[in-house]
């Protein structure tokens, strides 16, 4: 039996053998599960759980017919993870290759004592394809939404455009950005062992939402054929820039406003920043004779003169406060509506002193002078139209000749779309309509009115002779075969800085006016800074306004209705749809 | 009493597959988000393409340089006053129809 003695010691041995081992596996449990379970459990959450900060993509900018201006498209950002890689310098020879950067530069970002330096961010998405081949250890891509401006120059100076983190920074990207960027969101995923996103449980996960898009009143065509006829008027008469500003005077919508010389903002690196102000409206100049427009409207709205009152000129040579007022031309009596026609710097100083100073002051302002026309796009200056307490014994005189004032491009043009407006002044806007990431209207622009500065009548009268200084007047050259156009010239000579007074040699030519005269679809101011030679307004600008107008008039369904005597009667007509 | 036994058996049988179905299920929820956004992404590169493509700018030099074509001069083009009378104009009454006539070439 001593056998079974044997056995029975072993079996024992065995239990205390057993329920050793498993004491200390319930200590080891009672250890990890209780006494360090909230230290566990917040280790495994961090290599589960990734937060990451996700932001909706910036809206996208369109012009009134859909063309897509301004886009968001996600692109690759390399980084690198310097502290794991081997072989820093072979790397970086591969990485030059592919992303066109020195190699040497990449090799001394990956040299840096840390965990993570950006090699190149935002690239083209031809790139970051051709990187995926490349598959590199230590060396990352991650997708950011860069901001593409596919048009390259067109409209650049109202676009504007948004920096490297996406922020608007000039223009529209800057004045709607609260608009246009996308929504940011903070997510935690969740990840396997593998590292591999898993579906987070309940279902509710959802991306942040895009930004708004924007629908501009601009048209793209009209907007090309601007900025072409302004850059080839500015190359030919070897000019300093140039504006044009294309408005329906009916709304205040703008449907062009180009700035000479243009930028590309897609390609920012090399300019300055005054390469990309929106001159139309941050600049204001000394207007010159397109000011007399809005004293004759004065002077006919308060019946100080009618289109046929004489007024005397002077044999073009007046004195007034002990300086000499001339003419271009010697003239002797004229009725009011030549002197608007023929431009007389004298017809228009005496309106002025008929009107007086207040009166004269207060129409101009009720044009909207020296404040802001509150277009939606930044840096809007008011221009300068001092009070009449401030005024020199001059200045009435001066200032009916558009002399003394400084007006923006943006205000002559909104100005001269209330004439063509029924005397209407409506607020001008670029922005025709704001639609959230899923293309719901969000906002609507509806055409505002400011005020009325004149009546009905006014307007009407004014038109006629605005269309006799086309017809018959400085203007000339903005006659358009089969359209009534209204309009008058302008020719300011610029103020020497050096000096203080008016430049022989700088001047500013425009032209302001409106077509059809009598159903007005679009208002232009065109004006040429320090064309080189002839510099008349009348001879630089209104060749500009048009050659615009023709063609833009035909993108907008607008076309002549004036009788076609038409020769082709022996044969059958062709017609073509 | 095995009936019981064997119902449990069955419904944890049940819940483990369902549990299995879930996770599958999440994975391939996420692997086409990954699809969509790369379809996103090719979506937004071809709007951008067709945008720069289809730029006035570029058409127009085309169409000058590389086609020949000019703007018609004023003589060139006779604009036609479509009246409503006119058969053919159901669609378009009172609107004017641009005619360029045929210029033959030099």
């Amino acid at each position: 039996m001593k056998s079974a003695d044997q056995f029975r010691g072993r079996r024992i041995g065995i239990a205390i053998l057993l329920m050793m081992a498993f004491s200390v596996v319930l200590c080891r449990l009672y250890q990890l599960q209780v006494l360090q379970a909230g230290e566990l459990t917040a280790k495994a959450d961090r290599q589960h759980r990734k937060a990451v900060v996700l932001e909706g993509p910036r809206g996208t900018i369109v012009d009134r017919q859909g063309k897509v201006l301004a886009a968001n498209v996600d692109v690759p950002s390399v980084f690198g993870v310097p502290t794991s890689l081997e072989d820093p310098a072979g790397v970086a020879k591969d990485l030059g290759r592919v992303l066109h950067i020195k190699a040497d530069e990449i090799e001394r970002r990956l040299k840096q004592e840390r965990s993570f330096v950006w090699i190149a961010r935002k690239l083209d998405p031809e790139v970051g394809r051709s990187l995926e081949t490349l598959s590199l250890d230590g060396i990352g891509t991650v997708m950011e939404g860069r901001r593409f401006y596919p048009k390259g120059f067109l409209l650049a100076h109202v676009l504007g455009f948004a920096g490297l983190d996406g922020q608007g920074l000039e223009g529209l990207e800057r004045r709607y950005e609260p608009y246009l960027r996308g929504e940011k969101q903070m997510l935690v995923l969740q990840r396997d062992a593998l590292g591999r996103t898993v579906f987070p449980k309940g279902l509710q996960e959802q991306g942040p939402s895009a930004g708004h898009n924007l629908a501009l009143t601009i048209d793209e065509v009209v907007q090309y054929i601007a900025e072409k006829e302004l850059d080839e008027a500015v190359r030919t008469t070897r000019a300093k820039g140039g504006i044009v500003v294309v408005m329906e005077p009916k709304t205040g919508a703008v449907l062009a406003l180009a700035v000479s010389p243009r930028f590309d903002p897609n390609e920012l690196k090399s300019l300055s920043a005054d390469r990309w102000r929106n001159r139309a409206l941050t600049d204001a100049y000394e207007p010159g004779s397109t000011m007399k427009v809005f004293v004759a409207a004065a002077a006919l709205e308060e019946k100080v003169m009618k289109p046929t009152t004489s007024v005397y000129a002077e044999n073009g040579e007046m004195t007034v406060a002990g300086t000499v007022i001339h003419d271009h031309e010697r003239y002797g009596w004229l009725t009011f509506s030549q002197v608007i026609e023929k431009s007389s710097n004298i017809g228009a100083a005496k309106t002025g002193i008929a009107l007086g100073e207040h009166r004269l002051y207060r129409y101009l302002r009720a044009f909207g002078f020296g404040e802001r026309t509150d277009v939606d796009l930044p840096g809007e200056m008011a221009g300068l139209l001092r009070d009449p307490k401030d005024w020199g014994r001059r200045s009435v005189a001066s200032i009916s000749m558009g002399q003394e004032v400084g007006v923006t491009p943006m205000q002559l043009v909104t100005a001269m779309s209330a004439v063509a407006n029924g005397g209407l002044l409506m607020k001008p806007y670029l922005v025709q309509s704001i639609l959230d990431g899923r293309g719901r209207v969000v906002y609507d622009a509806a055409p505002q009115a400011k005020r009325r500065p004149m009546s009905q009548e006014t307007a009407r009268t004014l038109g006629a002779i605005l269309e006799g200084a086309v017809a018959r007047g400085t203007g000339a050259k903005a006659i358009l075969p089969g359209f009534r156009v209204a309009g008058k010239t302008g020719t300011a000579q610029k103020i020497d800085p050096a000096t203080g007074g008016y430049s022989a040699t700088k001047f500013v030519g425009s032209f302001v006016g409106y077509v059809p005269a009598e159903d007005p679809r679009l208002a232009m101011v065109v004006a040429i800074d320090e064309p080189q030679g002839e510099a008349w307004g009348g001879a630089v600008a209104a060749p500009v306004f048009r050659r615009v107008a023709e063609q833009a008039l035909p993108a907008l369904g607008v076309y002549s209705q004036e009788p076609v005597k038409f020769a082709m009667a022996e044969r059958a007509p062709v017609l073509v749809p | 009493m095995k009936v019981l036994m064997g119902l449990v058996v069955v419904s944890l049988l049940v819940y483990v597959a369902e549990r299995v179905d879930i996770v599958r299920l999440g994975y391939q929820i996420e692997r086409l988000k990954t699809e969509r956004a790369v379809l996103q992404r090719e979506r937004d590169e071809l709007r951008v393409k067709v945008s720069k493509l289809s730029s006035p700018e570029r058409i127009a030099h085309l169409a000058t340089d590389r086609l020949g074509m000019m703007q018609p001069r004023k003589d060139q083009v006779v604009l036609v006053h479509v009246g409503p009378l006119s058969p053919v104009t159901s669609g378009t009454a009172g609107s004017g129809i641009q005619l360029a006539r045929h210029v033959p070439s030099k």
